[in-house]
């Protein structure tokens, strides 16, 4: 196998970043406008997860992520507008169920598709102020079935806002000084980053893992995408964890942008249920194929 | 990026695949058991020999060495397949994999076919003679001194920890030749064969038996070695030592890939340390990929060391508690016996996790690579 990126997809990655460093300031409308004119909805699995990963990085208020992996894998095409998915079976904790165009809902007999304005959805107020997330009241019976590219986009999108956090606590122990020395040449802090940036590592391998077994629609899809989805989980507990230590009092404060992050970060790890629930749900997936071979 | 593999090496595997198949020592010819790295039966002696001769020990390198001229995804895939299959393709591996492979790339022609390829041919065994007393995680601290003396130099001073060197026939040795330099800079390396007069060695034994002797300290008083036995130049020890280390570091992750798989094998549970453990091994093998592609901050290998030997320490304490009472037992066998690999990788549940402490602590230790990490990847200050 080869798990490095291609030529295209490097110069997407550096495309996307250029895209997103210049509209850093911009009303999300003018963001939707242009990632729609750009193509990013349409990317395949593998290309998906790089645009994500960067929306993940500057923790990004469009309703990108729903519309691309919440949605379109349901309906089995992109909305008119954006989009989201109800498929947990509850219709609870609905990303951007609130301002979508249109709603795709797992049931009973089907995907059905609704016009947003028919769709009964209050918005929850949360830790992170840019997310929406909202309870659906559903008109039909709801199934369960979480589809692979929404787990997959949740932990991309999750592992993107980890490398920003880790990108600022770096900056900031290099610069800070205490004791007459940067607070980043003590060894105690240096292991602290190192851990996180294990941790980085581990769940973005497995991120775009879970896209490629996507893209190729191997049998190992859906094992990979919970594979993802813990290791995105347990990825922003490290870094979420030792990145607020390191920052000290600073980033506690609500001017520093770090929260920010944070908080997007361990939303992702929450939404569609914490690392715990992928880890069981990984086990559950290994004793039902055993069961099958036997 | 592709999940599919490279159709040349694919052959490649089903080629040696065959050749395994038809030539693998049986378990009845293999009755004699290895008791150090660097003690080789006679069946292991012929094992190594048969690979060598076939060009199957290590293909990447020149017939003359034991290869085919093999490229680097079908490297990758005869590792590969003697890790799945658990196949000790050298039962001295230090001797073949850093000795004899830092001889070829810093030896001159006459040390290559005098040194290099009987060890590769297991005509004789090596150990590497790295750790001292005051030089362990801070190895350029080493302090045993060689005088360079007309035609040859003069060695005094102790090593430790030098596995496996009383069933070994050389040390590759790293010495203070020059002891005002900086300490990085007057360091050489010397083949001192263990027959040479003031070469005493002393065999520790491991925690885990008194019989199990894989450590030694090796002392060595007015030992008298050639200067032909000089590998790479004066002074420039440290760069062998780079070179040494860096071809077992680059595929070290694959022996971390088989414990794990070794323990998603022997201990299935449904609790959920054993879908992080199965989740570590998907990960390292990715990451090990991402390495081999040679695009990647050479620095990185540490985040497969570190990575690969905490995530087996971790699960193999999971296995034994899991386990419970019974992990009391000791000795004890844990996963079917492997006559082609140690005794130690299906032995007693505590054994496993002691055992993987070297891991840990050998090759850097795991505070080490975090300072690596820290400061060749993430560019904090020393």
């Amino acid at each position: 196998m080869e798990f490095e990126f291609d030529e295209d997809q490097r110069l997407l990655q550096q495309a996307v970043r250029e895209t997103l460093a210049k509209t850093r300031e911009q009303p999300q409308d003018a963001l939707w406008a242009t990632y729609r004119e750009l193509g990013w909805l349409d990317a395949p699995p593998v290309e998906l997860a790089i645009v994500l990963e960067e929306l993940g990085y500057v923790a990004d208020p469009t309703p990108f992520l729903a519309t691309a992996t919440w949605f379109a894998p349901l309906a089995g095409r992109l909305p008119d507008g954006s989009g989201t998915a109800v498929f947990d079976g509850a219709g609870r904790f609905v990303l951007d169920a609130d301002r979508a165009d249109e709603v795709a809902l797992l049931t009973g007999s089907g995907v059905v598709v609704l016009p947003g304005t028919e769709v009964v959805a209050e918005r929850v107020a949360t830790f992170d102020a840019g997310l929406h997330v909202a309870h659906v009241t559903a008109p039909s019976e709801l199934v369960a079935g979480v589809p692979d590219l929404a787990l997959m986009g949740l932990a991309i999108t999750t592992v993107g806002a980890c490398r920003r956090i880790f990108d600022l606590v770096v900056a900031h122990v290099k610069q800070r000084h205490q004791f007459g020395v940067p607070i980043g040449s003590f060894q105690a802090v240096k292991h602290k980053a190192a851990d996180m940036y294990v941790a980085i590592e581990r769940a973005r391998a497995l991120a775009y893992f879970s896209a490629l077994t996507i893209a190729e629609d191997d049998p190992r899809r859906r094992r990979a995408a919970l594979m993802a989805k813990a290791a995105a989980g347990e990825c922003q507990h490290v870094v979420f964890a030792n990145g607020l230590q390191l920052f000290g009092a600073m980033g506690f404060t609500w001017e520093n942008e770090l929260h920010r992050y944070l908080k997007r970060a361990l939303a992702g790890d929450l939404l569609l249920g914490p690392a715990l629930v992928h880890r069981t749900a990984l086990l559950a997936l290994e004793s039902a194929k055993e069961g099958a071979a036997a | 990026m592709k999940l599919g593999n490279d159709p040349e090496a694919e052959k490649f595997r089903a080629e040696f695949g065959a050749f395994l198949d038809e030539h693998l020592p049986l378990a009845a010819q293999a009755t004699e058991r290895p008791r150090s790295s660097s003690h080789m039966p006679e069946w292991t002696r012929r094992w190594q020999r048969t690979l060598f001769d076939a060009g199957w020990l290590l293909p990447g390198n020149p017939p003359e060495y034991g290869g085919r001229n093999a490229t680097l995804p079908q490297v990758l895939a005869h590792t590969e397949e003697l890790s799945r299959r658990r196949i000790y393709h050298s039962f001295n591996p230090q001797g073949v994999g850093i000795i004899a492979a830092s001889i070829l790339t810093f030896g001159t022609e006459e040390q290559k076919k005098k040194w290099a390829v009987p060890l590769l041919r297991a005509e004789m065994t090596a150990s590497l003679g790295m750790s001292e007393p005051g030089a362990g995680s801070d190895l350029a601290g080493l302090r045993t001194r060689a005088v360079l003396d007309g035609d040859h130099f003069t060695v005094n001073g102790q090593k430790v920890w030098t596995s496996c060197a009383h069933d070994a026939d050389v040390l590759l040795t790293f010495v203070r030749t020059d002891p005002d330099a900086p300490k990085h800079k007057g360091i050489s390396v010397l083949l001192i064969p263990t027959s040479l007069e003031g070469v005493v060695r002393r065999p520790v034994p491991c925690m885990t038996d008194p019989a199990d002797t894989d450590f030694n300290e090796v002392f060595f008083t007015d030992v008298r070695v050639p200067t032909e036995n000089l590998v790479g130049e004066l002074h420039k020890g440290w760069t062998v030592a780079h070179g040494s280390l860096g071809h077992e570091r680059t595929m070290l992750w694959i022996s971390y890939a088989e414990r794990l798989e070794d323990l998603v094998r022997d201990a299935p549970s449904d609790a959920e340390w054993y879908a992080t453990l199965q989740t570590d091994l998907q990960a390292l093998r990715l990451l090990g990929y991402q390495q081999l592609s040679g695009t990647r901050n050479p620095a990185e290998v540490s985040v497969l060391k570190l990575f690969g030997s905490e995530a087996v320490q971790r699960a193999s304490w999971h296995a034994m508690v899991e386990a419970g009472e019974a992990s009391l037992l000791h000795p004890a066998r844990t996963a079917p016996y492997n006559h082609m690999a140690l005794e130690v990788f299906t032995s007693s549940w505590f054994e496993r996790y002691a055992r993987t402490f070297p891991g840990t602590i050998a090759g850097g230790t795991s505070e080490v690579h975090r300072n690596i990490i820290a400061e060749r990847i993430l560019g904090l200050p020393r």
